[in-house]
């Protein structure tokens, strides 16, 4: 049995204690799950066991030696393996060259073809994988992957192996699969090491579940004695809801309706309402396809079945263009990605979504463009020194306030916002759901998706609760707390 | 604030002005070799000769800002030629016109064949997701057969005697009709990027044509636009090209779109799309027209031409790599 343990490890970054003195325990042949919402230090963690940070303080112990390391390749050769979320295998490449891809077994100066399948072979079989070690790598589904990325950790016999959230892209059923071959390697002397968002997975395949706040350990529980509430106040304190404005009413004229909406994968036979003025709130724990639904209602995705109806006209074919020119407008979740062109300027990334109304004709105004971008950068309090700048020079919580404007100005009556909230600070996020209610004050109705699930108790006039595949109940934020919200969203 | 005019560093003047001070150090430069480099008749001469992949290369930046390549072109320019001298000189032979209308008639058919092949190209590019490179590379070769074909491997030189004036020609007796053209195209595409919905979109999706779509931009539309520009460009050249020699051959032009795209990236685009500004292009194409001029009066061996220019075109991108990463 062996055991891997840190003595109050810190680690300070400029302007945040990430880690505060943190001792925790991990013995083998168990599978430990290291939970925490973002910015709670789990991903220090894990990094400073990969090598990939150095702590400012405290130490690291592995069978009571102490270790540190400088690189990744240093904590691999002293057995620590991690398994990441972005997959590092090359697609046209086989199983077995997957596995031992730069340590090859060689016959002089060429590789030993036949000893590498048969030590993959081997490998798999031992781990009860049954995929063929021939196999070439794009030909395999995403769970697929995911385990020989497990195989090829463990090819290294590695002590202490970490998965990070192995099956965050992965559909329900594929998760089981996998959750067979993790508990087969518990038989292994083997440290597990288990980081998920999905926290109704922990009963499912965790034996202890550790929670980090803020930095701080907050405790280690056995998950047979951990109920879910529990754990749901372990994460996040005591939170203080603060409710929204109260002049904010919204009227029964419904305009948008979709019915029976799938996508064919992630969820199915969807329904409901939005009415004028409402900000409706979608919850849910990741991966159960929040994004997918927008996309779909937006049409930036091609829905399988159902239809979205807007002020009771049926839309055939949504696409962007077209929603668009109806009214409707989508943020994006990947800001960096998919939200804003880095590399234009501040002032085009605000008319983008707008530029058929700069003018008439194919000129572009600039009268207008001025117009649009300054009113944008008053109203949002958008902070640019010149609107002329790239969109890149900005803090996340302008881009995100661009990413915002862009669809304001397009004088949208429908505004589907996914995570407005991703990755920008307390006061930017506090703006935006200004943004948001003043908008609703003028009649324009929301829908909002949000992971941080007080961030909807205090935003939204309702809030509908998709899990299982489907939109399956409907809270109101003033009925309910955000442990029993949580709690639902797991499938309670 | 207005009162208050601050003066730019040293840096900065360098960083935002190292073309126009590279050009002006060339130009000074071989004005002391040579004493015939700053006659007007040599300056108006190497304008003149840049004038044809110019024109290719303003349309280049469109396509290559939009974040795609066009290597079809030398092929477009050559068939251009063949097809006018070939339609003009059919239609005299059959009897139906003068070759003085027919070249016209011509022109026109070599306009339409232009934008069907602009927008195949972008018809393939963007609907089955092939990359730019390989289509066009594909369609540089498939216009050259056709050319070769339809002019059964000979020059084609049934053209009018006013066709020489648009290559040949001098406004006043001066000023070369190709710069005149060079200006013009100049200022239109200058206007479709800098001033038009189009120009806005364009940057758009060569900079992240995910966000562009959406934001409900029809990048697809966008970028076939760009596509059927450069080929129009095409057939300017093409016309001006057939215009000095009077002939029409299928193998003109070979290599031209490596002149034209060194323009737009020398001229600070960036090949990934996105970045891009015609003043910079028409800096770009100043700059190796004058590297180009000097060489020849230099006497340096055409071979060794091909070295420098191609050198100059690695350092070019290495140059927009370094500044495109200084940024982020």
């Amino acid at each position: 049995m062996s055991v891997l343990q840190t003595q109050n490890i810190s680690k300070q970054y400029p302007g945040t204690l990430a880690l505060d003195r943190v001792s925790v325990q991990f013995e083998s042949g168990k599978i430990h799950a290291l939970i925490g919402k973002n910015g709670s230090g789990k991903s220090t963690l894990i990094n400073i066991f990969s090598g990939a940070v150095q702590p400012t303080s405290g130490k690291m112990l592995l069978d009571d030696k102490e270790i540190a390391f400088k690189r990744p390749s240093e904590a691999q050769s002293m057995g620590i393996a991690t398994v990441y979320q972005e997959l590092s295998l090359i697609p046209g490449m086989s199983v077995a060259e997957n596995i031992f891809i730069g340590r090859l077994p060689m016959k002089g100066p060429a590789v030993n073809w036949k000893l590498a399948r048969k030590m993959a072979k081997q490998l798999l079989d031992e781990l009860e994988i049954d995929i063929s070690p021939d196999e070439t790598v794009n030909h395999l589904s995403a769970w697929q992957c995911q385990m020989i990325e497990i195989a090829k950790a463990m090819s290294l016999q590695p002590k202490v192996l970490q998965l990070d959230e192995p099956t965050s892209s992965l559909a329900q059923s594929e998760v089981e699969s996998l959750f067979r071959i993790i508990r087969k390697l518990k038989e292994k002397d083997v440290i597990i090491l288990y980081i998920t968002h999905k926290l109704q997975e922990l009963w499912n395949i965790a034996d202890t579940c550790t929670v980090l706040r803020d930095g701080k350990l907050i405790g280690t529980k056995q998950m047979a004695e951990l109920d879910r509430r529990e754990l749901i106040k372990m994460m996040f304190g005591a939170v203080e809801i603060k409710s929204m404005p109260s002049d904010l009413k919204y009227s029964d004229e419904v305009v948008l309706k979709v019915e029976n909406l799938s996508d064919g994968r992630k969820f199915s036979n969807v329904n409901f309402e939005l009415h004028k003025g409402e900000i409706l709130g979608i919850a849910g724990m990741l991966g159960v396809g929040r994004t997918e639904l927008l996309s779909c209602i937006f049409g930036s995705q091609r829905a399988k079945s159902g239809s979205v109806y807007l002020n009771g006209k049926k839309i055939e074919n949504p696409t962007p263009e077209k929603m668009n020119k109806l009214g409707v407008a989508m943020t994006q979740e990947d800001r960096k990605r998919i939200g804003v062109n880095l590399n234009g300027s501040i002032a085009d990334n605000l008319c983008y979504a707008s530029l058929d109304r700069l003018g008439k004709g194919t000129v572009v105004d600039r009268k207008i463009e001025k117009q649009y971008v300054s009113r944008q950068i008053r109203d949002l309090e958008i902070k640019v020194a010149d609107p002329r700048y790239f969109v890149s020079s900005l803090s996340g919580g302008n881009q995100q306030k661009v990413v915002v404007g862009n669809w304001l100005n397009t004088e949208p009556q429908i505004i589907l916002l996914d995570e407005p909230s991703r990755g920008i600070d307390v006061n930017a996020k506090q703006q935006i759901f200004q943004i948001i209610w003043d908008e609703a004050r003028k009649g324009i109705s929301c829908v909002m998706v949000s992971t941080e699930l007080e961030e909807l108790l205090e935003t939204c006039h309702r809030i509908l609760i998709m899990r299982n595949g489907g939109l399956d109940k409907e809270v109101l934020p003033e009925n309910i707390t955000v442990e029993d919200l949580y709690a639902i969203c797991m499938g309670e | 604030m207005e009162t208050v005019k601050k003066r730019m560093s040293v840096q900065q003047v360098l960083t935002n002005y190292t073309l126009e001070i590279i050009i002006v150090f060339l130009a000074v430069v071989l004005s002391f070799i040579s004493d015939y480099f700053f006659t007007v008749n040599n300056l108006l001469n190497m304008l003149r000769n840049i004038a044809l992949q110019g024109v290719i290369a303003f349309g280049m930046t469109i396509v290559i800002v939009s974040g795609e390549l066009d290597l079809s072109i030398s092929s477009s320019v050559a068939l251009t030629g063949v097809l006018i001298g070939l339609v003009g000189g059919k239609l005299e032979d059959a009897g139906i016109m003068p070759l003085e209308y027919g070249a016209v008639v011509g022109i026109v058919v070599a306009l339409i064949v232009s934008i069907l092949v602009g927008v195949a190209n972008g018809w393939l590019i963007t609907r089955f997701k092939i990359p730019a490179m390989i289509v066009t590379l594909a369609m540089q070769n498939i216009l050259y057969g056709i050319a070769a074909v339809i002019s059964k491997g000979f020059p084609i030189i049934t053209f009018p005697s006013w066709y020489s004036y648009i290559g040949s020609g001098r406004l006043f007796g001066v000023i070369p009709v190709p710069v005149i053209v060079l200006l013009i195209a100049f200022l239109i595409t200058y206007f479709m990027l800098g001033f038009t919905k189009f120009g806005r979109a364009t940057f758009a999706s060569g900079g992240n044509a995910e966000a562009a779509r959406l934001s409900g931009i029809n990048v697809t539309k966008t970028k076939i636009i760009g596509l059927v520009v450069i080929q129009i460009c095409c057939v300017i050249s093409g016309i001006m090209l057939s215009s000095q020699v009077m002939s029409g051959t299928f193998s003109f032009a070979k290599g031209w779109e490596m002149n034209a795209i060194a323009s737009v990236i020398i001229g600070g685009a960036s090949i990934a799309g996105g970045i891009g500004n015609m003043r910079g292009t028409l800096l770009g194409i100043i700059f190796i027209g004058i590297l180009t001029n000097g060489m020849t009066l230099l006497n340096v061996n055409d071979y060794v031409q091909y070295i420098v220019r191609g050198g100059l075109m690695i350092f070019a991108v290495l140059l927009s790599t370094f500044k495109n990463s200084q940024r982020a």
